[in-house]
């Protein structure tokens, strides 16, 4: 009896801790960057993130290729000249959320998020506010930020230096799933 | 002491792969799938120097292309006289091209058309049939190309030249062409192409159906240049060869260009030598009398702009 009762305990603790990594594997992500000559926007749909709901540490990657434009060729043009996403596939963020959260309450929650942003294979300390909300098991958490390409080693010719501006807006929605 | 050494057991087994999981990080519970993609940018155009690439312009987008040849640089036609060929331009050419789909586009083009088949008129098609694939599952990329040329050229009086037509159908010149493409990494793409023409007429003597290989390559140097060549054979009969250059007294050639390739976002700017007075495939490749070795080269350039008319992808975000 005291055999299963251990069993029994120790399995749940076991699931319990499994289910404290929450997974989301559809982040969407966009940027969008404006000058007077032209706005350039783009899209993610396959980027994936994990938060670990003990000790607060996230984690982004999104396939640099997935995004999607509405030109064509810009396409191209962001992965073969400005990302180089042949070297850099992705693009990944590794931090923490600062405030302490109770996954198991449903609620609103103002977060700020630390840690690093990797773009064009350069990291930068980022700190940003968000947003994350839980209800029926599920969390969503969004965000936006700016990024400037200048602190991602990402150069822009003189020739389309009106066509794309220096700092880009982005905006980061993910909802997660406890893993099972 | 036995029920301890069990709990311990328990207690290891248990929380072992949970201890293993925390440590292994966040990471591998995002197990990204590896996407089998297409490999994009083998070349930057749809045109290298003289021949085509396996590259088409994506859906609802125009391509408007001008390409230029001067006059020989050195030899008996070059020099200071002409100003290194700068005051003479072989051919002209104007091309629009459009995209019917990512894969499937159809062009036109006015020539100038060189030697004395001039006043060409083009229409094309480009098929990208396969793909290379970033897994290697697919290694090369295969693009078929066709066109048709009419030469709107008056007809020649003298019988033997190659433009004395008697009826509307000895004016059209043929060409279909296979791309085999590969991007070897990012800085390098090769590419192999065998071409077929059929001139339904031709000067006297001369050979109406033409098989032709070419080779082509690219090197980025930098992030927005590249250095592009090509080569071209005709596999002639060599006795009609040399009967042909007997009468009409000129040497028939292989095609070299050789350039760089500028790449300014929207803009391909192609700075290139080439001893083919031609540009289009249905001359080129068939009438090339210049030679290098004689200082027969040329400058050449092209300028090609993409225009895109697709709109309908509105983003979703909110």
């Amino acid at each position: 009896m005291q055999k299963l009762l251990f069993t029994l305990t120790a399995l749940l603790l076991y699931t319990g801790l499994k289910a404290q990594v929450w997974v989301s594997k559809s982040v969407t992500s966009s940027f969008y960057s404006s000058t007077p000559v032209e706005d350039i926007d783009a899209q993610s749909k396959s980027g994936a993130s994990a938060i670990d709901t003990k000790t607060n540490n996230m984690i982004f990657k999104i396939s640099n290729t997935s995004f999607q434009f509405k030109k064509k060729l810009m396409q191209e043009h962001f992965n073969e000249n400005y990302m180089e996403s042949d070297r850099y596939p992705t693009s990944d963020f590794k931090g923490k959320i600062i405030e302490q959260i109770d996954f198991s309450k449903s609620g609103s929650y103002p977060i700020t998020v630390k840690g690093n942003l990797q773009i064009h294979g350069v990291s930068k300390e980022y700190t940003t506010k968000g947003l994350l909300t839980i209800a029926n098991g599920e969390a969503k958490a969004s965000s936006t930020f700016n990024v400037k390409l200048a602190d991602h080693n990402i150069k822009i010719p003189t020739i389309v230096f009106k066509q794309i501006a220096e700092t880009i807006l982005v905006k980061i929605t993910a909802i997660y799933q406890p893993k099972k | 002491m036995k029920y301890h050494l069990r709990s311990l057991l328990y207690l290891l087994t248990f929380f072992f792969p949970a201890v293993v999981f925390a440590q292994d990080s966040l990471e591998n519970a995002l197990d990204m799938p590896v996407e089998k993609k297409n490999v994009k940018a083998t070349f930057k155009a749809p045109k290298l120097i003289n021949i085509q690439t396996n590259e088409t312009i994506y859906k609802n987008e125009m391509d408007f292309r001008v390409d230029h040849r001067f006059g020989d640089i050195a030899g008996n036609a070059g020099g200071i006289k002409n100003f290194f060929g700068l005051d003479q331009s072989t051919d002209i050419r104007i091309g629009f091209d459009y995209g019917i789909s990512d894969r499937f586009s159809a062009g036109i083009a006015r020539a100038k058309g060189a030697g004395i088949v001039t006043q060409l008129y083009e229409g094309n098609l480009k098929y990208r049939l396969l793909e290379q694939t970033t897994d290697e599952k697919m290694p090369l990329a295969v693009t078929l190309f066709g066109s048709t040329t009419i030469a709107a050229v008056k007809t020649s009086t003298d019988p033997t030249a190659a433009n004395a037509y008697s009826e509307f159908q000895d004016r059209l010149v043929y060409v279909v062409q296979a791309v085999l493409a590969r991007k070897f990494n990012t800085n390098f793409s090769m590419l192999l192409m065998p071409s077929y023409i059929h001139r339904n007429f031709t000067a006297f003597g001369d050979e109406n159906d033409l098989f032709a290989v070419s080779v082509g390559g690219r090197i980025k140097m930098t992030k927005r240049m590249a250095f592009v060549a090509d080569y071209t054979v005709p596999f002639r009969n060599a006795t009609k060869k040399a009967a042909l250059e007997n009468t009409s007294g000129n040497q028939l050639y292989n095609t070299l260009g050789a350039g760089l390739e500028f790449d300014t976002g929207g803009h391909i700017f192609h700075l290139n030598f080439t001893n083919a007075t031609a540009i289009q495939e249905s001359q080129f490749i068939t009438d090339t009398n210049t030679s290098w070795l004689k200082g027969q080269y040329r400058w050449g350039f092209s300028i090609a702009r993409r225009f895109s008319f697709d709109k309908k992808k509105e983003n979703q975000t909110k």
